[in-house]
C-alpha cells in the first residue's frame, strides 16, 4: 500500500526551478487550496491542495471510488466546493476548459453527425442567438483533422467505434480553444490498440501545442510512459509528484496488487 | 380529388379548422423532439391531461366566483388558456424538480396522469355548465376554431417556433450534454425553464385547440417517425414538424371525406406513417443482413 499520503501535498510535479513569485503565478493554471469536494453534504475528498501548471501533463490515479472523477468535476466547476477555494489562472467564461466526458454518459437517441458533435465545442464562444457560421465550421474541421477523423465528419456519431467516438469528443473539447484539457477516463472500455492511439494523441497535443492536460485514468501502465506528473487519490486524500516518483516500479506493483486484490 | 379541391378552396367552410390543425401538427412535434430526446415521452401523456384538468378547474372557479360562462367567447378561451397554462407549467416544474430521482420518475408521471384524468372529470362534473363543453374539448373541438382563435394560435405558435429556432444550439447542448453546458458557463436551469415554458405554452394552446389526444399524439408520434429517418438535429426537427403538418392535413382530409372524428383521424394517420416507416426500416435492415450473409 502507498503510505506517503499528504493531505495538503503541494509537491512540485517536475524538478523545475521557478524564478520570481510572479513567474510562478503566471505558470499556475489551477490551484486548489484546502478544498473539500463531495455530494449532498458528504465529503469524498477533504482539504486537498495542489497546483496545476501550464503545459503540465497530469494523471489523476487511484482505486475505484477513490474520488478521481469527483476531483475532476470539482476542477471543472460541475460540483460545488464544500470548503476551501479553487483559483483559475484563466478566465473560465471567455476561455472555458476543454472537457471530455466519459462517452457512456451521452445518450445515443440524439441524431447527431460527427460534425454536429464537434461544433458543440464552438458554442463556448458563441453568444445566445449567434448562429454557427463559417469560422465555427473551420474550427471544427481543423479539430477533426487533428484527431485524424476529418473523413467521417458527415457520418452519424453513434455508428463510430468506441475509440473513434472518444477522439471526436477530444476534437469537440479542442473546438472550445481551451488552455486546459480535462478528460474523464478517455480510454475506458476501449480496446488496447485504440486506447494507446488515444493516449498518443493526447500526449501529442500536450507536447506539440503546449496544451495542459489533466486526465482521470485507471490504466496505470498506459499513462505511466506518457504523463509527467501524477496525483494519487485514496481515502479522501491526495499526493502529487513526478511520474518517476509516484509510479516507481515498486509502487506500480504495490498499486496493481491493491487494485486487483492479488498483492 | 373533389374533396381535396373543396378543402383547398379559399372559401372552404372549415378553413380555419384546417389551418389550426396544420399549425398544431407543425408546432407540437417541434417541441416534441425534446420530449423524445430527453426521454420524457410519458410526460407527453400526463401534461396534456393536466392541461385539460386546468381548463376544467378554471371553468369551475369562474362558475363559483362569477357565474355561468359563455361558450365560444374570447373571455372563455382566455380563461381556459390561463387554467391550462398554469396547471401545465406548475406540473412540469414540479415533475422536473424531482427529475434527478430517476428510479421513481415513471411512477410520478403515472400518478400525475391518473390524478389529472380524475380531476378533469370531477371538475367538469361539479360544473354543470362546463361538462358538455369539456366533452367536446376532450374529443378536440378544433372544428369550432374561429378567426380570432387562429390569430392567437398563429402568433403564439410562431413565437414558440422562433424561440426554439433562435436558441436551438443552447437547448441542444443543455439537453445532450448538460455538464459541458455548465462548463461553458451556461445556466442550465434557466435554459430548462425556458424549454418548459415553451412546452407549457404549446401544450396549453394545443389542448385548447385540438384536445389532449391530438396534442399528445403530435408531441410524440412525428418525432419518433423522424428519428427513424434522420441523422442530423436540424433535419430531425424539420422532418418531425413537416410530418406532423402533413399528417394533420391528411387526417383532416380523411375526417372530412369519410365523416370521422377529426382528432382521432389525425392521430391515426400520424401513427400509420410511423408504423409504415418503422416497418420499411425493419425490412431494409433484414435485406441488408441477408445480403451481408
Amino acid at each position: 500500500m502507498l503510505t506517503s499520503f499528504n493531505t495538503t501535498s503541494t509537491l512540485s510535479p517536475m524538478p523545475c526551478a521557478l524564478g520570481s513569485k510572479e513567474e510562478s503565478v503566471n505558470r499556475m493554471l489551477l490551484a486548489l487550496q484546502q478544498v473539500s469536494l463531495g455530494y449532498e453534504g458528504r465529503s469524498v475528498l477533504e482539504r486537498i491542495s495542489f497546483t496545476v501548471e501550464r503545459g503540465e501533463f497530469l494523471a489523476l490515479l487511484g482505486p475505484n471510488g477513490a474520488g478521481k472523477t469527483t476531483l475532476l468535476r470539482g476542477m471543472l466547476g460541475l460540483i460545488p466546493v464544500q470548503a476551501g477555494q479553487i483559483e483559475y489562472g484563466f478566465d473560465r467564461l471567455t476561455s472555458p476548459p476543454g472537457y471530455v466526458p466519459q462517452r457512456d454518459t451521452l445518450d445515443p437517441i440524439f441524431p447527431l453527425s460527427v460534425l454536429e458533435v464537434v461544433l458543440m465545442g464552438t458554442y463556448a464562444r458563441l453568444a445566445p442567438l449567434r448562429r454557427v457560421g463559417r469560422r465555427q465550421h473551420q474550427i471544427a474541421a481543423t479539430c477533426l483533422e487533428q484527431v485524424g477523423l476529418a473523413h467521417v465528419a458527415e457520418q452519424p456519431f453513434w455508428i463510430l467505434s468506441g475509440g473513434q467516438k472518444q477522439r471526436v469528443l477530444i476534437a469537440r473539447a479542442l473546438a472550445a480553444e481551451p488552455e486546459v484539457l480535462l478528460l474523464d477516463e478517455p480510454t475506458a472500455g476501449i480496446d488496447p490498440g485504440a486506447a494507446a492511439a488515444i493516449m498518443d494523441l493526447i500526449a501529442r497535443l500536450n507536447r506539440d501545442q503546449g496544451l495542459t492536460v489533466v486526465l482521470v485514468s485507471h490504466h496505470l501502465r498506459l499513462v505511466r510512459s506518457l504523463v509527467r506528473s501524477v496525483i494519487w487519490i485514496e481515502e479522501g486524500r491526495v499526493a502529487k509528484g513526478s511520474t518517476e516518483t509516484m509510479l516507481s516500479p515498486e509502487r506500480v506493483a504495490d498499486v496493481f496488487g491493491m487494485l486487483t486484490g492479488t498483492e | 380529388m373533389n374533396t381535396l379541391i373543396t378543402i383547398l378552396s379559399p372559401d372552404f367552410l372549415l378553413r380555419d379548422a384546417l389551418i389550426g390543425s396544420v399549425l398544431v401538427g407543425f408546432i407540437c412535434p417541434l417541441v416534441g423532439v425534446y420530449f423524445v430526446l430527453r426521454r420524457m415521452i410519458f410526460l407527453g401523456v400526463a401534461l396534456p391531461q393536466l392541461s385539460a384538468a386546468g381548463i376544467a378547474f378554471s371553468f369551475l372557479v369562474y362558475r363559483v366566483l362569477v357565474g355561468p360562462h359563455q361558450h365560444f367567447e374570447m373571455s372563455e378561451r382566455v380563461l381556459a388558456l390561463l387554467g391550462s397554462f398554469c396547471f401545465t407549467l406548475v406540473g412540469l416544474l414540479v415533475l422536473a424538480a424531482f427529475a434527478r430521482h430517476r428510479e421513481t420518475v415513471e411512477a410520478r408521471i403515472g400518478i400525475t396522469y391518473a390524478v389529472a384524468a380524475a380531476a378533469t372529470i370531477l371538475f367538469a362534473a361539479l360544473d354543470p355548465y362546463g361538462e358538455a363543453h369539456m366533452i367536446d374539448l376532450l374529443k378536440g373541438d378544433i372544428l369550432t376554431a374561429t378567426g380570432g382563435n387562429l390569430t392567437l394560435l398563429t402568433v403564439v405558435f410562431g413565437g414558440v417556433a422562433l424561440v426554439l429556432f433562435g436558441f436551438r444550439k443552447e437547448l441542444l447542448l443543455v439537453s445532450f450534454d448538460r455538464d459541458l453546458a455548465v462548463v461553458f458557463g451556461m445556466r442550465a436551469g434557466l435554459w430548462d425553464t425556458l424549454l418548459y415554458f415553451l412546452i407549457g405554452v404549446t401544450i396549453s394552446l394545443g389542448v385548447m385547440t385540438a384536445g389532449p389526444i391530438v396534442t399528445f399524439g403530435f408531441l410524440v408520434v412525428p418525432p419518433l417517425t423522424a428519428r427513424l429517418i434522420t441523422h442530423h438535429m436540424l433535419t430531425f426537427s424539420l422532418v418531425a414538424a413537416g410530418l406532423g403538418a402533413a399528417a394533420a392535413f391528411a387526417g383532416f382530409y380523411c375526417a372530412y371525406r369519410f365523416d370521422m372524428p377529426l382528432g382521432p383521424a389525425e392521430v391515426a394517420v400520424a401513427s400509420l406513417v410511423l408504423v409504415t416507416v418503422a416497418a420499411a426500416g425493419a425490412v431494409r435492415q433484414a435485406v441488408n443482413r441477408w445480403r451481408a450473409t
